[in-house]
């Protein structure tokens, strides 16, 4: 596959996820993919709440997003910064960095317990 | 044709990738064939100093993310020895982790989908028997 029809097939499957996502809100539709993690322990996976969360963000309500998955900001964050790499058809050079790869593993496993304990502010 | 690793496009004939050096032959890197040794005097040099060893990096990120298994986490540690072991330039060790890396992302990612086909199951036949009932109930 070209990466101009790679880039355009990962758009197109983005833009119609948007779609749905607004127009369906997953705390009122049942038909999202649940959490495995969670439907098997009950406790939160770092992920828990994107889904909820870019919802609100479709809608313009950073907050409500912030609050159900604050590591979704960081996470968009890096992907922009590794976007131009990655419409180069390259992969972005910090993903072979130790000390980012570390530092991924760091704040996911913290969040992931924190989220978890009464210290999490949300 | 497009390096498997990076994506990048090469020419047909490429036998590695200009961009992150990954053989573009079938399999696993195999360097390039010595030229013949009779016009070969001097030591040939390969054409680039290390193998780039893929480090599943953002596929364990994104496992850990989807499919929100511990296993995501044991990937992203093995991604990160990668990076450490290809800067302290322990290419065997590098490979090593490279591979763990890929398999505990490839459970984890199997391990999500299947649960998420269990539960598709289960909402489908959970419809179904709403339908149901609401087709007796109006009877």
């Amino acid at each position: 596959m070209t990466l101009k029809l790679r880039i355009l097939s990962v758009s197109v499957v983005a833009a119609a996820g948007a779609w749905v996502l607004y127009n369906f809100a997953p705390t009122a539709y049942g038909f999202y993919p649940p959490c495995v993690f969670r439907m098997l322990t009950g406790l939160q996976c770092p992920g828990c709440g994107t889904t909820r969360a870019l919802h609100h963000l479709l809608h313009g309500r950073f907050e409500e997003a912030f609050r159900l998955n604050p590591m979704l900001f960081v996470l968009m964050a890096v992907a922009l910064f590794a976007l131009p790499s990655v419409l180069r058809g390259r992969q972005p050079g910090f993903l072979m960095k130790p000390w980012f790869a570390w530092t991924a593993f760091a704040v996911l496993t913290s969040y992931w317990i924190v989220r978890n304990t009464p210290l999490y502010p949300f | 044709m497009n390096c498997p690793n990076c994506g990048t496009s090469n020419l047909d004939n490429a036998t590695v990738c200009v961009n992150c050096g990954r053989s573009l032959s079938m399999g696993a890197y195999t360097p390039p064939p010595p030229p013949p040794s009779e016009f070969s005097a001097q030591p040939s040099q390969p054409p680039y100093n290390a193998p780039q060893i893929p480090n599943y990096l953002w596929q364990s990120i994104v496992v850990t993310l989807c499919c929100c298994l511990p296993l995501g986490i044991v990937s992203i540690i093995f991604a990160a020895q990668v990076n450490s072991k290809l800067a302290q330039g322990d290419i065997p060790g590098a490979q090593d982790a490279s591979q763990k890396a890929k398999m505990f992302a490839l459970i984890g990612f199997a391990v999500g989908i299947i649960g998420i086909i269990i539960w598709s199951l289960l909402f489908g036949a959970g419809m179904l028997q709403a339908w149901r009932d609401a087709q007796a109930a109006n009877s």
